[in-house]
């Protein structure tokens, strides 16, 4: 796949994704990226430049906690966690998308 | 919310943060050069793969430090370090300005704090307090306007009976009682209060219950106690006391409950230590008469009355409502003794006034002397907040190159402004602190001379007042930043910058004249106001009382009531009398009925050829044993005291003062008169000596019209207090006194021993707190005001030395000099005595009536006062004269 082929993400769906991954498991900056990445086959390349910011105002707004953690090759990376009011977000957010989606979605099948 | 307080903190640990991402993003790096190894990419190449996919680095970086970095806050720290180091560059200047606003604001805060506790603040746990009242009657005598706060049970009923504006009433006071047996007993306030007393507030008994409706009957109530906390914790170590027996006066009283930490009723001196139900009190009143009647006759005014005005309500309706229950309750009084004022004369009525007597219509003398020092308190702010404006005028007007320098490289007029702001109210802040400190410091003494009963007049531990001083601190900051501000965004850019270091010009600035003027005018009006109180005390210390109490003990017997008859009475009255006598150091003792400042009796009087004596006045007596007169050191001017030999059977005989001598018998001499005690069926008291005339209630505003009898011919012989004259100072034999005394006292009666004086010196309070706070103030703002104007005249004088180096390199001479400086000093402080003179007279009409034989518009203590001033002027301004003299001409005319 080539660059070009991918897609820009719709916004405010950034958040989403990343409190979706993080509620799998723990995970750093770097994991999330490629989460995402692999997840989407490619076609979400999530910017560092995004990504950084996103995960700083997601923090900040409570929905994630961070902490330093040994990765298994013993490196010290930094971990997100999902907390209970993200999740709680999580869960509005999840809902909204999926009707915004299948709105989407009857509105373009006719063309 | 909650965001924005992480916020907050990210911005507090921005740097910790900063490094965080840094090693964050260097991770992932770190990552995706393995990738790129993974993926086959030759290791020299890795890095720069990964580094082109990660993006740029410090983009990210930028975009993410966004989310904790706040503009307005960088901004505002900087303005605040860029202060801190300016006023740590000038450390006289810093420590000035925050000195003075410091006085300025602990001065207020330490007023409001005694006025608030006084005046304003509510008690604790009262229940909507704004619609709680004090009960003030109101009447007239011989067309003299009168009012109380104390009266009759009966006419509380009567109250409670006769209006319908009230929802709760309740019956209170504070009296002095014995409390707990034997050794252990000490004298304390109890408060005797209604059952219902309890229901203005929202309390919660810590142990217990209080007391309900039918423990509070007449004619008497149960015999049951509520402690207070701190007696509870102090006396009982705070242990379960319910059931336990607590003897008050000669009530056994049950406890039955412990009223919550910080309950004190509605006291506004020593919280009492116990509550008892008021009918219990009454009722058991160890006078017999008093006892039984006390509900149903209207002969005994001891009781206060708080009442809640129902809702809707208005305070003047209220009032209307009380005042037509007065005037049925004055004509059932008129009815009931069948006699007295009747009602279209007396016109009696009522006021539903504030609950604490200080804001009420009886505030004495001294709670209206304490406003005037709130003002004066004020007034001190005022020339501490105008003296620090002028130093911070000049410090802009000396950085005028410095600002110009920034304005043209581009800083906005607003963060200037900002700047100055900033800076002024950081010294405001340390002000307060510095303030709040004084206060603390300073309470200490005001307590002493005001509410010494009060127990906490703790500023630092008090939100209210906390509240003011910060109050004060921003008024005085934005005061004192507002004019620099302008000042500094002001002016002439291109001049400023091409006048050079050198010439930065002598600026006359109208803004400091004027401040200075208002501060010498200030000063003025505050030491005027100390000078005429100073010479009021003056005058009541050294007036002749007719008496000289300094060297007097007063012993009081309490025969807690033990029931004894007049014999018995009468037997230890004469041991007291005698062993008092006896004890070394007493030089003369006699038995009094009345105490100067505390109480008096009068009684009927006739007198031949007068048809009412009483219309004449307020005749007082005081019955007495025959060393009465060298106890008190009162003079007998013509005629002899009594003695011994005038005993029970021998002809009555009596003492009469001047004032009274000349209103009875105009014209004639008084001795040997007839005048007839009690009743005109009585004997003759044939008059035998003219004393003079002696203080009995006031120090001003009586007629003094006293007379003496000797307490052998009348009834009841029992004395009421035991005066002992002692050689040297009477504190040192107080409880030498107090233990002869109590040796003969029998059961568990006992004695109280204090210094006459202290009875005065409380009458002279108002004049003392006048006259000190007056003085103190004065001292400070004239201290502040020199300050003043040693600052501006130092800082002319600086700035005029290259002009006064070309004068004296032209041939001025050293005098020519310091008469040009000293005379601008001068001509300030002239215009501002001048001012203030002015000013004080227009005062004078309203501090007159606190003075005491002292007209408030004395030409010697303005006269003093100006000299004073201008004294001090003169000083400020020699000394920056005398560096003036200095000025090189040689380095003047090099300089041009």
């Amino acid at each position: 796949m080539t660059p070009s082929s991918r897609r820009d993400l719709l916004p405010g769906t950034l958040d989403m994704l990343i409190l979706k991954t993080l509620i799998a498991q723990p995970m750093h900056g770097y994991g999330i990226a490629q989460h995402l990445q692999r997840l989407s086959e490619d076609v979400i390349k999530v910017e560092e430049g995004s990504l950084y910011p996103a995960l700083q105002r997601m923090r900040q707004k409570g929905w994630i906690k961070a902490e330093w953690r040994q990765t298994p090759n013993n490196q010290r990376a930094r971990y997100y966690t999902v907390t209970r009011s993200g999740r709680k977000h999580l869960g509005q957010q999840e809902s909204g998308f999926l009707e915004l989606l299948a709105a989407i979605g009857r509105i373009m099948r006719p063309a | 919310m909650r965001e924005w307080l992480i916020r907050l903190r990210d911005w507090l640990r921005r740097d910790e943060l900063d490094r965080e991402l840094t090693e964050e993003l260097r991770f992932h790096r770190e990552q995706l050069e393995r990738d790129a190894l993974g993926d086959g990419a030759p290791a020299e190449e890795a890095p720069y793969q990964a580094r082109r996919r990660l993006g740029n680095l410090p983009l990210i970086q930028e975009q993410a430090r966004e989310r904790w970095s706040w503009p307005w806050l960088d901004h505002f720290q900087q303005d605040v370090r860029y202060a801190l180091r300016g006023l740590r560059r000038s450390p006289g200047f810093s420590a000035t300005v925050i000195i003075t606003l410091g006085l300025g604001i602990g001065a207020n805060a330490a007023m409001f704090g005694v006025i608030d506790r006084l005046m304003f603040r509510p008690f604790p746990f009262l229940r909507d307090p704004s619609a709680v009242r004090r009960v003030y009657l109101t009447w007239h005598d011989r067309e003299r306007s009168r009012s109380t706060s104390a009266f009759e049970y009966t006419r509380y009923l009567d109250l409670v009976k006769l209006t319908s504006s009230f929802s709760q009433f309740a019956g209170f006071t504070t009296r002095s009682m014995a409390v707990g047996l034997g050794d252990a007993s000490r004298e304390r306030p109890v408060g005797v209060v209604n059952a219902s007393f309890f229901d203005f507030f929202d309390l919660r008994p810590a142990l217990g219950r209080f007391f309900v409706a039918a423990e509070d009957v007449t004619p008497k109530g149960a015999n049951v106690a509520v402690l207070e906390y701190g007696f509870w914790q102090r006396e009982f170590g705070g242990r379960n006391v319910l059931g336990e027996t607590l003897h008050v006066r000669n009530i056994p009283c049950v406890i039955i409950g412990v009223a919550p930490r910080g309950f004190v009723g509605v006291s506004e001196d020593e919280p009492p230590a116990v509550y008892i139900p008021i009918t219990t009190a009454a009722g058991n009143e160890p006078n017999e008469r008093m006892a039984t009647n006390y509900y149903k006759t209207y002969n005994w005014g001891w009781m206060s009355v708080m009442l809640r005005r129902k809702p809707g309500v208005s305070e003047a309706t209220a009032s209307q409502d009380l005042s037509q229950a007065h005037v049925k309750s004055w004509d059932a009084e008129v009815a009931l003794s069948g006699g007295g004022t009747p009602s279209k004369i007396a016109r009696p009525a009522a006021i539903a006034g504030p609950l604490k007597t200080a804001a009420g219509p009886d505030a004495g003398l001294e709670s209206k002397t304490l406003l005037w020092v709130t003002g004066v308190a004020v007034i001190v702010m005022l020339i501490a907040c105008a003296n620090v404006t002028n130093l911070m005028l000049a410090r802009v007007l000396r950085r005028r190159r410095e600002i110009a320098v920034r304005l043209a490289l581009g800083v906005s007029r607003t963060r200037l402004l900002a700047q100055c702001l900033t800076e002024s109210l950081l010294l405001a802040t340390l002000g307060c602190v510095a303030g709040v400190a004084i206060a603390q410091w300073g309470g200490a003494a005001l307590r002493h001379l005001f509410v010494r009963n009060i127990s906490a007049l703790d500023v630092v531990t008090d939100g209210r007042t906390l509240l003011v001083a910060a109050g004060f601190a921003l008024v005085a900051g934005v005061l004192t930043g507002l004019g620099p501000a302008f000042l500094a965004g002001s002016g002439d850019l291109a001049g400023a910058l091409k006048a050079g270091a050198r010439e930065g010009g002598y600026h006359r600035s109208r803004m400091r004249s004027a401040l200075l003027v208002l501060q010498g005018a200030l000063s003025v009006i505050l030491l005027v106001g100390a000078g005429l109180f100073v010479k009021s005390l003056d005058h009541v210390r050294s007036m002749r009382m007719g008496f000289d109490a300094e060297p007097v003990l007063l012993a009081t017997a309490n025969m807690r009531g033990m029931r004894t008859t007049d014999a018995e009475q009468e037997a230890l009255g004469q041991r007291l009398l005698e062993v008092g006598q006896a004890i070394p150091g007493v030089e003369y003792a006699a038995w009094v009925s009345a105490i100067p400042f505390w109480s008096s009796s009068a009684t009927g009087l006739y007198v031949e050829g007068i048809d009412s004596v009483r219309k004449l006045g307020r005749f007082t007596y005081q019955t007495t044993t025959p060393d009465f007169f060298k106890t008190m050191d009162t003079r007998v001017v013509r005629g002899r005291s009594f003695t011994a030999l005038d005993r029970k059977g021998t002809p009555r005989v009596g003492v009469v003062s001047e004032a009274m001598a000349k209103v009875l018998w105009p014209g004639k001499d008084a001795l040997g008169q007839c005048m007839r005690v009690g009743n005109d069926t009585m004997p003759c008291t044939t008059v035998i000596g003219i004393a003079e005339n002696a203080v009995e209630r006031s120090f001003s505003d009586e007629k003094r019209f006293m007379y003496y009898l000797p307490s052998a011919q009348y009834e009841p012989a029992s004395g009421f207090a035991l005066m002992l004259r002692m050689r040297g100072d009477p504190l040192l034999h107080q409880e030498t006194v107090r233990k002869a005394l109590q040796a003969v006292m029998p059961g568990q009666s006992y004695v109280g021993v204090q210094p006459m004086n202290d009875i005065i010196d409380t009458q002279r309070r108002s004049w003392k707190v006048g006259a000190t706070m007056f003085v103190a103030f004065g001292v400070l703002a004239l201290l502040v005001a020199a300050v003043g104007l040693y600052g501006v005249i130092t800082y002319n004088v600086a700035q005029r030395m290259h002009e006064l180096g070309v004068r004296i390199a032209l041939g001025a001479q050293a005098a020519d000099v310091v008469r040009l400086v000293v005379g601008q000093g001068v001509r300030f402080a002239l215009v501002g005595v001048t001012l203030g003179l002015g000013l004080a007279l227009i005062a004078a009409k309203w501090i007159q009536p606190l003075l005491f034989e002292q007209s408030a518009r004395d030409p010697v203590t303005y006269g003093m006062v100006a000299v004073l001033l201008l004294t001090v002027a003169l000083v400020a301004s020699l000394v920056p004269a005398m560096r003036a003299t200095r000025a090189d001409p040689n380095a003047a005319l090099r300089g041009e």
